[in-house]
């Protein structure tokens, strides 16, 4: 079903390099980036060479073809299918998308064949038409490439007034929460679109200063005990840091590089694994969880 | 000897492999014992030939490890839908592909089987030693196209008339797919479009983003094929903890998929016991559509009653069919300044409810399935737990032995509470 040679990386550079020769264009280096760049780290040495050979028969060995139309593929069912399904989420209102062409088609999903039941209760409200209207806007600017202006209300409840560059939205699956990452504003980096209140394109004369943010990261060591299956819950767990894992005497080192700005989550994070997680490294990350224990002692559970 | 290819026929082969490789990344090439050298080998140039930038390696005692590793906040596509564009294929697949399209090049030319031949042959003409395709390789071709959606067929008379499917027109969906092929069940598919867009521009970031889900990609579309169809389905259950296999018969209900550890559940009725019980959709393998059941309904209606009672994934009943739950309640400390963590109970609790005792106490109620699924939740509000009762005596005394286990663990003694 998912698994089928035409969605494959071949099929599409060999359909770009068919493209490339109907235009005239046989130059090998370019051809042979078109490989690079739609397939994998070894296809240079088969797309072109069995092209060339004319063991697919597809372009004549003086690199010109029989084939008359740049080549292009109908849409399959599972792709129209897959939009249809995509059509019937909330979160599709936010794109401005027209997808009424899709009528009559079965979806390949509906809302109830499938529950996200860890979410947070509290996403975004995507029903709201000027949430929709705000998310348009700074979609459009960075489509555009130019800077917004914002009103948004602080975490302190304070009306805030930014200027800024956007530069990319950034959407939290656990949170359900789209986060506008900016930058030429200095304090504000980021912001959470439910807290913003309008939003406009800029179009005043001050130039705004800007460099993309930079993330910091800091490293941590874990010794993940053998018990109670928590290498696989573990791993399975931080699955989206990079990470490496390595055998030890009776336990396992897991070591994690994450963004500085996860470190209050990820404190709890490692608390939820209880004594089956030990913090090795560093000495401030573990003061972190000392200091939670230590509260936790004062409580007198 | 058959030589090596970066291109697989099996899938499911290569999916146990890079969860092992991504999963657990300290396996050294001695560790895949199971399998010969030479595979090893092939396998692990296959994935780096696929994922070469976010493949590592580390040399210690025991050899060379190699692992995968990758921060999804910083990558914007989910690397492992690479490997699922790697499918074989024949020589005369990829040239009949491309002839096949040049000559249906618009939904207006629809033509016969032998008028297609005929063109297919003029176009291998160019070449020294042409490829020759029969009739039936060239029918087959067409039928798994009608198949796939992309080649549609009419009958006049007794002759078969074939086209090009038409592509319903569609405004720019870039914005579309760049997010939905990351937050999408079967996000895959999203890919493959993406991949005949000529605008790579992308504007989404994702954090919390697990992306293993997308080795399952095939079984989940599967699975949603048979809820749609409200079929019964055969499956083979492999648990990689115990090694064994199991072949399944369910009904399969919902798809439960965790933003908080990237696993996904299928909920499903199993016959053999009258009961809903959950499969790990990375267990799931073989998947076979049987015919439709007439107690679909009933019986989701009935899994949908359940969630209310449901932490996690798991669903008890006693063995009168009678659901079992167990009762659970914890009070938290909250500082005059700490509004945040009555938020926090408000919104990642799933089930139960919170209320106030006093200005600065609150307590979290709920009756579930299995307090178990909790527990990791529950030790998140380390630092502040004041009170703490589970109907299931023995989780609650396991829970408190934990906790005393981690002041062993990192020192902390009395005096220093």
């Amino acid at each position: 079903m998912i698994f089928n040679e035409i969605y494959s990386a071949y099929y599409n550079a060999v359909a770009k390099i068919i493209t490339a020769v109907l235009n005239g264009d046989t130059d090998e280096k370019h051809l042979n980036k078109i490989v690079c760049d739609n397939a994998f780290g070894e296809s240079m040495l088969t797309v072109l060479p069995s092209l060339k050979s004319g063991k697919w028969q597809l372009v004549r060995p003086d690199m010109t073809t029989p084939l008359k139309h740049t080549p292009t593929m109908p849409l399959t069912l599972l792709q129209k299918r897959w939009l249809k399904a995509v059509s019937l989420d909330p979160r599709v209102k936010l794109f401005d998308v027209d997808l009424s062409a899709l009528d009559g088609v079965e979806p390949l999903f509906t809302p109830e064949d499938y529950v996200i039941y860890d979410k947070y209760a509290d996403g975004d409200p995507y029903e709201d038409e000027g949430y929709i209207e705000r998310f348009k806007t700074v979609l459009t600017a960075m489509k555009t490439g130019q800077n917004i202006r914002l009103e948004m209300t602080s975490r302190k409840g304070k009306t805030v007034y930014v200027r800024c560059v956007p530069e990319r939205i950034e959407y939290s699956e656990k949170d359900d929460k789209f986060r506008l990452v900016t930058s030429g504003c200095g304090f504000v980096r980021t912001v959470n679109m439910a807290r913003i209140t309008k939003c406009r394109l800029y179009s005043g004369d001050t130039v705004i200063e800007s460099e993309p943010p930079e993330a910091g990261y800091e490293d941590i060591v874990l010794k993940v005990s053998e018990e109670r299956n928590t290498l696989e819950r573990c791993m399975l767990h931080f699955a989206h840091f990079e990470k490496r894992a390595e055998k030890a005497d009776g336990h396992y080192r897991l070591h994690i590089r994450f963004q500085k700005d996860d470190e209050p989550e990820m404190v709890i994070r490692v608390l939820s694994f209880g004594p089956l997680v030990e913090v090795l490294e560093s000495e401030n990350f573990k003061n972190l969880i000392t200091d939670k224990l230590k509260a936790q002692k004062s409580c007198e559970l | 000897m058959s030589s090596y290819s970066e291109l697989i026929k099996n899938f499911e082969k290569m999916r146990e492999i890079m969860r092992e490789f991504y999963v657990y990344g300290f396996k050294s090439r001695e560790d895949y014992d199971k399998k010969s050298s030479r595979s090893y080998d092939d396998e692990r140039r296959r994935l780096e030939s696929w994922l070469g930038e976010h493949m590592r390696f580390v040399r210690n005692p025991d050899g060379k490890n190699v692992f995968i590793s990758i921060d999804s906040r910083v990558s914007q596509h989910n690397p492992f839908y690479k490997t699922l564009k790697a499918k074989s294929f024949t020589d005369g697949d990829i040239t009949l592909h491309f002839i096949l399209f040049d000559i249906l090049h618009s939904p207006e030319v629809t033509l016969s089987l032998p008028e297609i031949l005929e063109q297919i042959d003029v176009y291998l003409s160019h070449f020294q030693e042409p490829m020759v395709f029969d009739e039936s390789t060239v029918r087959k071709k067409l039928k798994e196209y009608v198949d796939l959606g992309i080649v549609e067929y009419e009958r006049s008379g007794k002759k078969m008339l074939y086209r090009r499917a038409s592509t319903p027109d569609l405004p720019d969906i870039t914005d579309i797919l760049n997010f939905y092929s990351e937050v999408a069940p079967c996000g895959v598919i999203g890919s493959f479009l993406l991949d005949k867009q000529d605008e790579k521009r992308d504007d989404f970031g994702f954090k919390h983003h697990y992306i293993t889900s997308a080795m399952d990609s095939g079984v989940l579309a599967l699975l949603f094929e048979a809820m749609q169809k409200k079929c019964v389905i055969t499956a083979t259950n492999t648990s990689r903890r115990s090694d064994t296999s199991k072949k399944l018969r369910i009904v399969p209900l919902r798809v439960f998929i965790s933003v908080q550890n990237g696993r996904q559940h299928l909920l499903a009725y199993q016959p053999e016991y009258d009961a809903i019980k959950s499969f790990r959709v990375d267990y799931l393998s073989d998947i076979r559509l049987e015919e439709p059941t007439p107690r679909f309904d009933e019986l989701r209606d009935r899994l949908t009653d359940m969630q209310s009672k449901m932490w996690g994934v798991t669903v008890k009943n006693d063995r009168f069919k009678n659901a079992r739950t167990e009762h659970v309640e914890f009070t938290v400390r909250v500082a005059d300044n700490e509004e945040y963590i009555v938020n926090r109970l408000e919104r990642e609790k799933r089930v139960g409810y919170v209320e106030k005792i006093d200005a600065n106490t609150y307590r979290f109620t709920a009756d579930v399935y299995d307090v178990s699924e909790m527990i990791p939740w529950i030790r998140t509000f380390i630092c502040r737990i004041t009170d703490l009762h589970f109907s299931n005596y023995e989780v609650e005394k396991q829970f408190r032995r934990d906790i005393e286990e981690m002041y062993r663990m990192y020192g902390i003694k009395e005096a220093e509470a």
